[in-house]
């Protein structure tokens, strides 16, 4: 009994990008919400990935002025700001958006038009934030805004802090609302026989992901909530007469975790693909969501590693390192799953699937050079020197972005009904492989022989060999992102047509066609395991094209 | 199977660690600018602690580095479709609970082991001294720190990319404790070959010392951002021998005595003559 293939098509749902903006607008359907969430992302990515190449371009020689100190300023605090607050977040929002519903079984969110206004906040959130270049300058304290940096004292002639004060008030927000749409809609509307122990990984991350943002995103508001206070209403909560510290523990017992808010869903990403391309199921699925708990719960006990040079207590400071390192175990854990996952396996080496191996290669650094910084005594030397600048990018760029391109390669035949082309997706992959390292792996060595973060120039001269090496690299970068969205823009039309289930998914998503109608489902497929569409093909109750796609869904 | 692959993983780890150990002798010689794989050579007791805790770490940080890319490597290419047999179907394991109490365990001891090894190294050279035989107190300010020596002499080290700023002056082997004051932003003064970093925050003190071994000068640079001079407020220490320091102690008194305001600079730099014309205007 094919459960999902018998049944006639309606095309009510037409797969291409072009509908009227009426629908945009005023739409509830998670998957077009999905939608505006991930170009939003994708944009903000393009646009901090150019503030990116003019910050490189500034450094790639010392005593350069291709932007003065000001602008250079604005321009990295812009760039920390949309990668991760308008890009990473906001895309991996949109992803689990459109996929959670469906991996579920369900057919929408549980509050769809709370999903409508918590995306609509977002656009507002980017518009609050660059209206400070219209007001004199924006933010120019670094995305982290560091009082009493931000203070009105040092900062009279712009309102470029108060926007984006008021940018991240209602980013979080945004983000309480998503979080608890996600709950609630795991929680309530899986689908019979979706227990909560067959939920596929990348649903799982969601939950963690949206129970740490919703802890931390009220603390973020508070401390902008505070800073606007101090600006506009003359209170001393972080001035120079105040405690800037107090900012910091503010900040960063929300930044810490949002580390892991864009990290989570791309290890969700990850156990999803590597057991769909090595055709075995994923090694340890209790322990890989034991250890996505033990990472929410530690990564909330250990902000202060950001402070290690501030002047705390040792012991204090030996508590933060300690439970710093601890996060290496559960991280650990889905490492040596996902390489056992793939042990004896039959690997299709897809750009999905390099995509995710990519992710693991380079994350692996970002890990092992975290250890490093834990360490207190090593911290003091590493801390605001490029070592910090590099870790990061392994974590965020090597961590978030390649496991959001895995998921790209993976979801977009379902979200589009087409594939993006293998041939522009392998040159995409190794470009930004050998561009990122390129970019970002000298600059541990910068970091460690004295180059501190956020100088807008630099005198030495020993340095500048490096600099250019890491500025060549980040145009390759560049390129690497221009041939993804040639690569998006030529596939959502006209590439290869996808079929319901182009890589013999494990999960729910594969049964309904691509793009799928706007209920989800006709019919959702009976649930005995985590992986119900490999149950249905192995009892032969789905016969979808095993082979190569032979023709599109039937009108 | 799995003991030949760890053998040959172990073997790769000692070749490669003996050549980042080269890298690190490397190191010492001053050579194309940025890639060295270490920090500079300590020159000061705590920035050797730290030195030898990064060297600590290194070793099982190398070892699982290369052990878990060669894991990676080993089952991409090892298990391609193309390389299993016609029809092959993976065993559909679905975990270990040994395999994963193993992987559990093995780097909870490792990172205790790191983390011991640095609580040591935090309470011997991170806890505020009080034998200390000089006392400097230094405090940050847009854009340049100030150096109060307690005895009416004041190095003022405005910044500046142009040229050199002026050096603050230590003896050698002399401990010196270093009280750090903010008095509008938060900086943070950093000299990689001495030690870590150390905040000036506005509102409290903090605290770190120093005991240079050898004559010379290093250089640093403030390493929080503070504002669009940040990148100016470069910082050279010079340690002189104790004749030379007395010397320039003397030498900065009477300078202090002649004018009303304390002397700023022991040699004049190229280009702070704007930052000295007021030296006594500078906020304390």
């Amino acid at each position: 009994m094919a459960a999902t293939t018998a049944l006639p098509r309606p095309k009510a749902y037409d797969d291409t990008f072009f509908r009227p903006i009426s629908i945009w607008l005023t739409t509830t359907d998670h998957k077009l919400i999905g939608i505006m969430y991930m170009v939003t992302g994708i944009l903000s990515f393009v646009l901090a990935g150019i503030f990116a190449l003019v910050i490189r371009l500034q450094l790639s020689q010392p005593n350069l002025s291709v932007v003065d100190a000001e602008t250079y300023n604005q321009l990295i605090s812009a760039h920390g700001v949309t990668m991760i607050f308008f890009f990473v977040t906001i895309f991996l929002t949109g992803i689990a958006n459109y996929m959670v519903p469906i991996m579920i079984g369900a057919r929408d969110m549980a509050f769809p038009r709370v999903n409508l206004l918590g995306f609509w906040l977002v656009p507002v959130s980017i518009l609050l934030y660059y209206s400070g270049f219209l007001t004199g300058g924006a933010l120019n304290a670094g995305w982290t805004g560091y009082a009493p940096l931000t203070e009105k004292a040092y900062q009279s002639h712009s309102l470029g802090v108060d926007f984006w004060a008021l940018s991240l008030i209602v980013w979080a927000v945004s983000g309480i609302m998503a979080s608890t749409n996600f709950l609630t809609t795991i929680v309530a509307l899986r689908a019979p026989g979706m227990k909560l122990t067959r939920l596929p990984l990348f649903v799982w991350a969601q939950i963690s992901t949206s129970i740490l943002l919703l802890v931390v995103g009220a603390p973020l508001a508070a401390a902008m909530i505070l800073v606007e206070f101090d600006r506009q209403l003359g209170t001393q909560f972080f001035t120079t007469q105040g405690r800037p510290v107090l900012y910091q523990h503010l900040f960063w017992f929300f930044g810490h975790p949002e580390v892991y808010i864009m990290i989570l869903p791309g290890f969700g990403m990850i156990s999803e693909i590597v057991p769909v391309f090595a055709r075995k199921p994923i090694f340890g699925y209790m322990t890989m969501v034991a250890a996505l708990f033990g990472i929410v719960f530690l990564s909330m006990t250990v902000w202060a590693h950001h402070m290690f040079t501030v002047g705390m207590n040792t012991y204090v400071e030996g508590f933060f390192m300690f439970m710093t390192m601890l996060i290496a175990v559960p991280t650990g854990i889905k490492f040596f799953n996902w390489i056992a996952t793939t042990w004896w396996g039959s690997v299709e080496f897809t750009v999905p699937m390099k995509f995710a191996w990519g992710f693991l290669a380079t994350f692996l650094i970002g890990g092992i050079t975290g250890v490093y910084l834990a360490s207190v005594p090593v911290d003091t030397q590493l801390h605001q020197s490029y070592y910090v600048v590099a870790h990061l990018h392994y974590v965020l760029f090597g961590g978030s972005v390649f496991t959001i391109f895995a998921g790209l390669y993976y979801w977009f035949p379902k979200i589009t009904g087409h594939m993006l082309s293998r041939r522009l997706g392998e040159w995409n992959f190794w470009t930004l492989f050998v561009g990122f390292n390129g970019t970002f792996l000298i600059m541990h060595t910068l970091g460690l022989e004295g180059m501190p973060r956020r100088i807008a120039t630099y005198a030495n001269a020993s340095w500048a060999t490096t600099n250019m090496i890491i500025t060549v690299s980040s145009f390759l970068i560049a390129f690497s992102v221009l041939l993804f969205l040639i690569n998006v823009v030529r596939s959502w039309n006209g590439g290869e047509i996808a079929g319901d289930d182009p890589w013999h998914g494990n999960t729910l998503e594969w049964a309904t066609t691509s793009p799928p109608p706007p209920y989800n489902f006709e019919r959702v497929p009976p649930i005995h395991s985590f992986m119900p569409l490999r149950d249905m093909r192995e009892s032969g109750e789905v016969t979808t094209e095993l082979e190569p796609e032979a023709e599109p869904a039937k009108v | 199977m799995a003991a030949d692959i760890l053998q040959a993983v172990a073997a790769r780890a000692r070749a490669l660690f003996g050549l980042s150990l080269a890298a690190f002798l490397l190191s010492s010689c001053e050579g194309l600018g940025g890639i060295s794989p270490i920090f500079p050579t300590p020159v000061s007791p705590n920035g050797e602690g730290i030195y030898n805790l990064y060297v600590g770490i290194s070793i099982p940080a190398i070892i699982i580095f290369i052990g878990v890319e060669v894991a990676l490597l080993w089952v991409v290419l090892r298990y391609r479709r193309s390389k299993q047999p016609a029809g092959y179907v993976p065993p559909q394991i679905h975990g270990h609970t040994g395999l994963e109490i193993a992987w559990t365990i093995a780097p909870l001891i490792v990172v205790l082991v790191i983390a011991g090894y640095s609580f040591v190294e935090l309470q011997k050279d991170f806890q505020p001294i009080s034998n200390q035989e000089m006392l400097v107190v230094v405090s940050g300010h847009q854009f340049g720190w100030n150096y109060d020596y307690g005895n009416g002499i004041v190095v003022h080290q405005e910044g500046t990319l142009a040229g050199d700023v002026t050096p603050f002056v230590v003896p050698v082997d002399t401990l010196v404790k270093l009280q750090f004051q903010g008095t509008d932003v938060i900086h943070s003064w950093w000299v990689p070959a001495i030690s870590g970093k150390t905040d000036a925050v506005p509102g409290y003190d903090n605290f770190s010392w120093l005991k240079i071994n050898q004559v010379g000068s290093w250089r640093g640079e403030c390493a929080e951002l503070c504002g669009v001079g940040h990148g100016t407020m470069q910082i050279i220490v010079q340690a002189m021998s104790k004749s030379d320091y007395q010397q320039w102690e003397q030498k900065q008194l009477t300078a202090s005595k002649a004018s009303p305001s304390p002397s700023p600079s022991p040699s004049p730099s190229p280009s702070g003559s704007p930052a000295k014309a007021s030296p006594s205007a500078s906020p304390g």
